[in-house]
């Protein structure tokens, strides 16, 4: 490589550096945390090694013979020569030998019954509660509710309650708290109602706001292209200020607009209309604001686009088709819109991939709501993985979601681009004016 | 259908392009509006055919006032300077949009297509795009277009200017033909005074907005009425030469050469600021009112040689001469100007 080629790379590289770490790494984030069940329970290190109840139903769930399971469970306190050291050094010689003569090698499922044994050795030696309490826990031998911070503490936990080979490899398992690799998540997706109501949700999200931006854009570029030229300047300004307004204002107005003390609401209350949340009292008052909240700030970009390709069409040619004959409404139809066919399949197809991934004005409004009428794909994901009601954010299946996201779009995109043509969009026109 | 422009004034913003003219186009007539660029030549095309509005004055075609209709209700025809033909339709349906746009039947339009892509030959070319076409088809497309419909009034606004010299040649005569086989009122835009002259019937000369002359081609080269035609038409161009009147005869400036005045001025009075027009044509060896210079340029062009001869007071004149003689830069020449062909011009530049 020549020096100048390293130079351009060393230009380049901010940009690559930031391509890399915010987008390229997301993506393969996402594709790993798919396959995994990282959640905040498991965390995204490691976990360590528990036996609880209810992993001990998940247990018996799975499999585990009877035996071994009351094994774990009534493993309890065990008087022997470990305990009883300890307790000889906690309370003395002699009443470690006194309580080793009543009740040595005895297994007792309750911490209850040891304090009860140590009480009623002669003289009750053990005067306080607590001490009691402490010194029967000398002898607790159970491997339940401990928390093992490695693997090899764990099984040396498990060799020492005598716990059948076999078992061991399953109870291992389930007693992980942290995350494993797992194709779960998508079985799992697959399988929820609530999965197709997010497919249905963005359809109708992305179908409607595609229409009114595409339809809504070109009905603003034609009308302002016939406007003089000042007043359609402004005209297209005015259009265009949702999308320079900060996203978090545009919906806080949205949102003053709709409330039931909101604008809508004091107006119509003039005309005896009882006030109400107009964005979030039904399903389809939340998808028609949903879709004019995005669609107003879509329509400006058609509008830009549309209106500049309208005036890259050659004046004499608009000319050409008044002195043929053709009203404003013909020469729209037979003459503009067939020479506007790229641009729109351009914004389409953006709009289209913009709109699959896009939930932040959904989330500042409606936030999927009301019952998740308008929980499209993109927030379900970020629900689920980031954002989660309960407080178990899910990443795993979160990113699951993500991931089949940029499936359908990397799929969408291609057949956009054979749609296009692309080759043929590049090549240069060969009729000029 | 007859033509009428009367006191039409247009205005662009502060930019007064035309002012107060008056203009009568016969019926059947094809008429030139030739000038130099700038002159507002095309802006009156547009405005007779409603593209632009105009700002004072009145419109008539035939016995119609048009002065307020739009394009849409005057059927004219206009062929323009890149055929602004619809690039996604193909030939027939550039065609057929006068027709398609009035929803006439769907058998009609072809009939009237297929009839007028006769007329201009490009039957054979009514499935293809207007981007499959040479620039040559293009501009009978798009002439095919501004007939189909069989319009008032054809208007043509340097339909020649963006083709090859060659077929430039060839659609000068196809132009007319079709201009002379359908009858119509025809007005040309051009810059070109070859075009002018050999498809018109009529020049209308314009200058700086104003129309300066409309006559015949032949009429206008010989009889010009200021020194800006006699310069515009003619190619090569007329030589002018500067000087006083006195007794029948010009002083040069500078000089002492003196010639004597074409009869119809030759009663001038003395000191009269004059200006000599001199076609190369007539400027020739064999002619008797003899001058001598220095051949200061030489240009063959084929049939004939194009002189420059320099006179001693550096005024320029120039010859054109069939071939064979054996003159070369810097020789010293002395041939004749024919009397009675001098163009006298005034000091305004007006004929004299």
């Amino acid at each position: 490589m020549q020096r100048s080629s390293w130079l351009g790379l060393a230009f380049l590289s901010p940009a690559l550096i930031v391509v890399l770490l915010f987008f390229l790494m997301p993506v393969i984030l996402t594709g790993i945390f798919a396959f995994t069940n990282m959640s905040t329970a498991t965390g995204v290190k490691g976990g360590s090694y528990v036996l609880n109840a209810s992993s001990l139903r998940a247990l018996t769930d799975a499999g585990l013979p009877d035996v071994t399971r009351s094994q774990i469970e009534s493993a309890g306190y065990r008087v022997d020569e470990r305990g009883l050291a300890a307790l000889a050094e906690a309370h003395g010689q002699a009443v470690a030998e006194e309580f080793s003569k009543n009740h040595a090698g005895e297994v007792f499922t309750k911490r209850r019954d040891v304090e009860r044994a140590l009480k009623d050795l002669s003289s009750n030696p053990i005067r306080k509660t607590r001490d009691r309490k402490a010194a029967a826990d000398l002898f607790k031998r159970s491997i339940l509710n401990q928390r093992y911070e490695t693997l090899d503490a764990f099984e040396a936990a498990l060799n020492e309650a005598g716990i059948p080979k076999p078992d061991r490899p399953l109870i291992t398992e389930i007693a992980y708290t942290g995350w494993t690799w797992t194709t779960a998540n998508f079985d799992l997706l697959l399988s929820l109602d609530s999965t197709w109501q997010y497919a249905k949700n963005t359809g109708i999200y992305v179908t409607f706001t595609l229409a009114f931006n595409v339809v809504f854009g070109l009905f603003l570029a034609i009308t302002t292209f016939y406007l003089p030229a000042a007043q359609a300047t402004a005209f297209r300004a005015i259009w265009f200020l949702p999308r320079i307004l900060p996203p978090v204002l545009y919906i806080v107005m949205w949102r003053w607009f709709t409330w039931d003390t909101g604008f809508i609401s004091t107006v119509l209350s003039g005309f005896g209309v009882s006030s109400k949340n107009w964005m979030l009292d039904t399903e389809y008052h939340a998808w028609v604001t949903v879709i004019l909240i995005n669609g107003f700030v879509g329509a400006s970009m058609g509008m830009i686009v549309f209106s500049s390709a309208i005036r890259a069409i050659p004046a004499s040619m608009l000319y050409a088709s008044e002195v043929d004959g053709a009203s404003r409404w013909q020469q729209v139809w037979y003459i503009i819109l067939p020479q506007l066919r790229w641009p729109i399949l351009f914004i389409t197809s953006y709009q289209t991939m913009s709109l699959l991934t896009s939930f932040e004005y959904i989330y500042l409004s409606t936030d999927g709501g009301p019952g998740g009428s308008t929980e499209v794909w993109a927030l379900a994901a970020f629900h689920t993985a980031l954002n989660n009601y309960g407080g178990n954010l899910q990443y795993g299946l979160g990113a699951t979601y993500a991931l089949l996201l940029v499936v359908i779009g990397v799929l969408a995109s291609l057949f956009y681009l054979r749609l296009f043509n692309f080759k043929n969009l590049l090549t240069k026109p060969r009729i000029e004016g | 259908m007859r033509i009428s422009i009367t006191n039409f004034t247009k205005t662009f913003g502060d930019t007064t392009v035309i002012k107060d003219m008056s203009l009568e186009i016969e019926s059947g007539e094809m008429l030139a509006l030739l000038g130099p660029s700038g002159c507002g030549k095309s802006t009156t095309l547009f405005s007779i055919c409603g593209i632009h509005r105009m700002n004072a004055g009145r419109l008539r075609f035939g016995d119609k006032d048009v002065t307020k209709r739009p394009p849409q209700e005057r059927n004219v025809g206009v062929v323009f300077q890149n055929y602004a033909l619809y690039p996604h339709m193909d030939v027939h349906a550039n065609i057929a949009f006068p027709l398609k746009v009035r929803k006439e039947p769907r058998a009609e339009i072809d009939r009237k297509v297929l009839e007028i892509a006769a007329l201009v030959h490009i039957e054979e070319l009514l499935q293809r795009k207007p981007s499959q076409l040479s620039g040559g088809q293009q501009q009978r497309v798009a002439l095919a277009r501004a007939l189909v419909r069989k319009p008032d009034i054809l208007l043509l606004d340097e339909p020649l200017a963006n083709l090859d010299a060659k077929l430039r040649l060839e659609m000068r005569s196809e132009i007319r033909r079709i201009q002379q086989q359908t009858g119509i009122t025809a007005v040309l835009v051009t810059h070109d005074q070859v075009e002018a002259m050999s498809m018109c019937d009529r020049i209308a000369l314009m200058n700086k907005g104003d129309i300066v002359q409309v006559c015949k081609p032949k009429e206008m080269y010989d009889n010009p009425a200021s020194d800006f035609v006699a310069g515009f038409l003619g190619n090569p161009p007329i030589a002018f030469l500067d000087g006083i009147a006195n007794d029948g005869e010009i002083r040069l400036a500078n000089s002492e050469v003196a010639l004597r005045l074409p009869s119809n001025v030759i009663d001038l009075s003395n000191g009269t600021q004059l200006r000599l027009g001199i076609r190369p044509e007539f400027f020739q060896p064999e002619n008797d009112m003899k001058v001598t210079g220095k051949v200061s340029f030489v240009e063959t062009q084929g049939r004939e040689d194009l002189f420059d001869v320099t006179l001693t007071n550096g005024a320029v004149l120039r010859s054109i001469q069939s071939r064979g003689g054996d003159i070369k830069l810097g020789d010293e020449v002395t041939w004749g100007i024919s009397r009675e062909h001098i163009l006298a011009f005034g000091p305004g530049g007006e004929r004299l």
